[in-house]
């Protein structure tokens, strides 16, 4: 029976790989993570395991108040209702400690091959599968409003935006579903 | 087209004839005239493009592209130019969420969106003209000045010329109530009273304009709504200012 190739199958064929150069991609400036780079430079050079006795970075009321709906015009460029705009989430937890945060998302990471680093309470997570464009790579960050509120923050690193904003099954959007209460609309 | 073919044909027929040529070009400007009226119907409250243009950070064809967008919101229920509130409001919260707001008829939920009307609002008469609506942006655009995105208007809910602990406190808890959480009052002071230790260095259970610029300086992630990225793509989202352009940016 006649089946369609996959990608991975013609990336691996002769005549395809004459003369061809793997695409690089530019990583967008859209989202800073120089200082989770930063954090995770000096772990890897200094094989430092630390205790988690730091708090989550503060979060002020303002900060907080920025997150509202009604304070964010983004919503007047969309053309097509975008609801999952993930280059930058952000998410409310109430009642949940910082710690009990990052267990929910290694948990959710794993089974969806993610390679998860994280550093006090900023976390990297690695896309090893490379079959699409560059590897999907996400920054979180957990900040605390007050001992039981904390804001998550996802940010998109690497990686084709269209794979980002791609169907619920996607595996950052499940992630996202997970400890982000963001309802997919 | 009309200009180009006075042009040619002026060229051709009247090229030994100075005087001629002046009478014919009179003629021709004072018929295409007649045709330009036409255009100039515009709605109460537009204002050109190339004056906005000249006085905000954007290009023509980008007040054009504005235009488009303003178009659609103006005309989604009245047809008059104008954006009145309850649009505005549509714009934030997909419509389920509207009509429940309007149900509750709780302030509490559309506070924010208020702040934001009042903020292109200018005139302060209860709706946004064209040239509000692309003035007030520019504050948005990533080059404007720093300075401009700092007025604390947005959260100077009565208006008072500052931001006083009440009005924090209240912004707190609409923050909370339109995520669906509520917290005791204790912890929301507790929140407030943290913010205000940091920014409230006069110690007078206020914010004034000096506190606050000092403040935006410690935290500048506070502002970062006030920087639309989308701006700078503004004729690729709306790419059908085209048909309608005054003139062709390089």
């Amino acid at each position: 029976m006649l089946q369609h190739i996959t990608i991975a199958e013609i990336l691996k064929e002769e005549w395809f790989k004459k003369g061809y150069k793997p695409p690089v991609f530019e990583e967008k400036d859209d989202t800073n993570l120089d200082d989770v780079e930063a954090i995770f430079k000096d772990y890897e050079e200094h094989h430092v395991t630390e205790q988690r006795e730091e708090q989550p970075t503060a979060m002020n009321a303002f900060e907080l108040i920025s997150m509202s709906k009604g304070l964010n015009l983004g919503n007047l460029f969309d053309a097509e209702e975008v609801c999952m705009d993930l280059r930058e989430k952000q998410g409310l937890h109430l009642n949940v400690t910082a710690n009990e945060i990052i267990h929910k998302i290694k948990e959710a990471a794993k089974p969806l091959e993610f390679d998860v680093h994280n550093k006090n309470y900023k976390m990297r997570l690695y896309n090893l599968k490379a079959e699409r464009k560059g590897n999907l790579n996400v920054a979180t960050e957990i900040f605390q409003v007050a001992p039981s509120l904390h804001m998550v923050e996802i940010r998109k690193a690497k990686g084709d935006t269209l794979e980002f904003n791609t169907v619920p099954h996607d595996s950052l959007i499940t992630i996202s579903l997970h400890f982000l209460n963001v309802s997919y609309c | 087209m009309v200009k180009e073919l006075a042009q040619k044909s002026s060229d051709r027929l009247f090229a030994r004839i100075p005087s001629l040529r002046i009478l014919f070009c009179l003629v021709m400007h004072t018929l295409m005239g007649c045709f330009c009226l036409k255009k100039l119907r515009h709605k109460p409250g537009y204002e050109a493009p190339i004056n906005l243009a000249s006085e905000t950070l954007f290009t023509v064809n980008e007040v054009e592209a504005l235009y488009d967008l303003f178009k659609k919101l103006s005309s989604s229920i009245i047809d008059d130019g104008l954006i009145h509130k309850f649009t505005f409001f549509e714009m934030f919260f997909k419509q389920e969420e509207f009509q429940l707001a309007l149900f509750k008829n709780s302030n509490k939920q559309n506070l924010f969106a208020d702040r934001m009307f009042d903020l292109f609002d200018v005139k302060h008469n209860g709706v946004i003209e064209f040239g509000e609506f692309v003035r007030s942006l520019s504050v948005f655009h990533p080059n404007a000045p720093e300075a401009d995105k700092i007025a604390c208007i947005l959260y100077d809910i009565r208006q008072t010329g500052c931001i006083e602990v009440e009005e924090l406190k209240d912004m707190v808890m609409a923050l909370l109530c339109e995520n669906n959480m509520s917290l005791s009052e204790d912890v929301v002071d507790l929140i407030v009273e943290k913010t205000m230790m940091e920014a409230d260095t006069k110690r007078d259970g206020k914010i004034d304009d000096e506190e606050w610029k000092e403040f935006v300086k410690k935290n500048p992630s506070i502002i970062k709504i006030m920087t639309l990225s989308d701006l700078m793509e503004l004729t690729l989202a709306f790419p059908s200012f085209v048909m309608n352009s005054e003139v062709r940016d390089l």
